[in-house]
């Protein structure tokens, strides 16, 4: 599954309560989307199997199948379609659960319609950037002997290994990439791939960087690409620092 | 690690020292026993030696052993009487008895007393898993109420709305509302359940007047669904039961098979009363979304909700089957809940004990297979 195109306007919302999902869906189609509404796990993969979308809001605790289990099963088919979970369920283990699983974003019940109006702009907005920054002649990035498609979401590494890049990973290379040699802060890289305040710390960031090198690097103990500048943030070396 | 396993523990520890304790003090007595009928011996055998010598200075033997009762004197010979030596015996093994029994009975009470404190600390224990664990599901089953009335307000706040969509979020609030007041009352209900704070009538109650009774109140949201209600009681079939229990039983059955149908776009519900072998069952059979037959048991377990509840105008709390549970127990009657599987409807049967129903009137032959009352029992809306 590539980066959906065409698509990016319209949300799927998968919600089995009646009224708030009718309430979500009156919203989102008021600021110009289209909008779909499923009320369960098998319905939301049923459909999402069929047609592209830009985005998923989905709630955690759903008939047949749960949320989260949604959201693996749609990673492991390759679908890398953002998902936002909306869900009563808004205790710190709950949101690591949900990312761990693949979400994008998280949204505790009852949210501010503004917050879910500005996640789902966001969110679209990073898809839009990574589209628009993957197409023609940002599509294939090659340093150091790897070669990455961030439309396909897969490499193939110096040692002729292939890659399946996960929805995160592929951005973080791609906002690295865009500025070779310029220091990009752990902050900036949060705000430009999750959005504000999905994480509460930013070492989730060390760790994609720590997985992009195990992936990338002839000696992910003595990086020559991703290479850390202590107490700020990276730098990208796409010739390799020597 | 948790409280009540390092209580345990700990108490296991004060078991095995309190024994060992025991155990030293037992052996302490015997040794201190021993010495002192040692120490007894060596007096007897200083008075057996002066005895000796009383004998040997020409004191009589009579006057020598009124002297020392306990040397007996033979050919001018003075000896410890056997019966000293007895007693001093007996008296060592009184003693150490009388230990072991004492220090086995301040094990066992002291084994009983830890007993009966971790038993309660494990009760306790329970008690506040179970209360944190039924916080946690009642406040997550009002978020999402919450989250939808808000979003109406913030909607209504934020857009402007022609008249219709707002009269339309209104009744959307106050539905929110409704439902959030139908939670806290089931809440409250299931609550006194537990404690066991309710006290239950037994009067013979007519189970069809009260079958058509609870199918007249929700005739409204019965056809808004789209759900064909009949009713199938056997003439003057009565149980014996708290009438307003009975009413609660009946509605939550009734809420439930209208959710299950709501979600498919309408459908039936029907009620069938009858006497069967030793019992009086009221079965509410309706063609709805049904459930993995697995599944039957988790029906009524607290907050257990299998019918998704999309596309139809079902709420529930998962509260409302284990009051229904908890109400027949303590009418001591029974539930089930049968289904073939999901999409092929279910039943849910209510038994009571056939002996408790009205002992003066026999069942009625001619068993009523129509419709209960034509007004109130059976709706067709299509």
């Amino acid at each position: 599954m590539t980066v959906p195109a065409e698509s990016t306007r319209r949300i799927l919302v998968v919600e089995d309560d009646p009224h708030l999902g009718a309430g979500v869906v009156e919203n989102l189609r008021a600021e110009g989307y289209e909008v779909d509404f499923v009320t369960d796990g098998r319905k939301a993969l049923d459909w999402l199997d069929g047609k592209p979308c830009g985005l998923v809001l989905l709630d955690v605790m759903l008939p047949e199948i749960d949320g989260f289990s949604v959201c693996r099963t749609l990673r492991e088919r390759g679908d890398n379609t953002p998902v936002l979970f909306l869900t009563a369920r808004g205790d710190p283990a709950d949101r690591v659960r949900g990312l761990e699983a693949g979400g994008d974003d998280y949204l505790a019940k009852p949210f501010h319609l503004r917050e879910l109006l500005l996640r789902v702009r966001a969110i679209l907005r990073r898809w839009d950037w990574y589209q628009s920054a993957s197409s023609a002649e940002g599509a294939t990035l090659r340093f150091g002997g790897n070669e990455v498609d961030f439309r396909a979401f897969r490499a193939r590494s110096w040692n002729g290994i292939a890659q399946e890049l996960t929805e995160k990973e592929a951005m973080i290379l791609k906002v690295l990439a865009e500025r070779p040699g310029e220091i990009i802060s752990r902050e900036d890289l949060l705000e430009r791939v999750w959005g504000y305040d999905v994480f509460p710390s930013t070492r989730t960031v060390d760790n994609f960087i720590l997985r992009l090198r195990k992936r990338f690097e002839r000696d992910p103990a003595d990086p020559r690409h991703f290479l850390t500048v202590w107490g700020v943030g990276y730098r990208f070396m796409s010739e390799g620092e020597t | 690690m948790k409280a009540p396993r390092v209580f345990q523990l700990t108490a296991l520890a004060l078991v095995l020292v309190s024994a060992v304790e025991v155990g030293w003090w037992l052996l302490d007595q015997h040794r201190f026993a021993v010495d002192k009928v040692r120490e007894m011996h060596e007096v007897y055998a200083q008075e057996v030696g002066a005895a000796q010598a009383l004998l040997d200075a020409g004191i009589p033997a009579a006057r020598v052993h009124t002297l020392m009762p306990g040397v007996i004197v033979t050919n001018q010979h003075a000896a410890l009487s056997p019966d000293v030596d007895r007693q001093l015996l007996a008296e060592e093994r009184r003693h150490i008895a009388q230990y072991a029994w004492e220090g086995s009975f301040f094990i066992i009470a002291l084994a009983a007393c830890i007993a009966v404190i971790a038993r309660a600390l494990r009760a306790e224990a329970r008690v506040i898993q179970e209360q944190e664990s039924f916080l946690a599901l009642v406040s997550h089953q009002f978020k999402t109420p919450l989250a939808s009335l808000q979003l109406s307000l913030e909607t209504m706040a934020m857009r402007p709305l022609s008249a219709e969509h707002s009269r339309a979020l209104i009744e959307r609030m106050l539905a929110d509302l409704a439902r959030m007041e139908g939670m806290v009352t089931q809440i409250l209900e299931s609550m006194r359940l537990d404690r066991g704070r309710i006290d239950l009538r037994r009067e013979p109650v007519d189970l069809g007047g009260a079958v058509a009774r609870v199918i007249a109140g929700f005739e409204e949201r019965a056809a808004k669904d789209r759900i064909a209600v009949s009713a199938e009681i056997e003439r003057g079939l009565e149980v014996m039961a708290d009438p307003l229990a009975l009413d609660v039983i009946l509605r939550n059955l009734f809420e439930n098979a209208l959710a299950a149908v709501a979600p498919i776009g309408g459908g039936s519900i029907t009620f069938i009363g009858r006497r069967l072998g030793g019992q009086i069952e009221l079965a509410v059979r309706d063609s709805g979304v049904g459930f993995r037959p697995a599944d039957g048991p988790r029906l009524f377990q607290k907050f257990s909700r299998l019918h998704p509840g999309g596309g139809g105008s079902h709420f529930g709390t998962g509260l409302g089957l284990y009051i229904v549970r908890r109400l027949m127990q303590l009418e001591g009657g029974q539930v089930s809940a049968r289904s073939a599987g999901v999409g092929q409807g279910a039943t849910l049967v209510l038994a009571w004990p056939a002996g408790v129903a009205h002992p003066d009137r026999a069942p009625d032959p001619t068993v009523s297979r129509g419709p209960l009352d034509p007004q109130t029992a059976r709706r067709e809306q299509s």
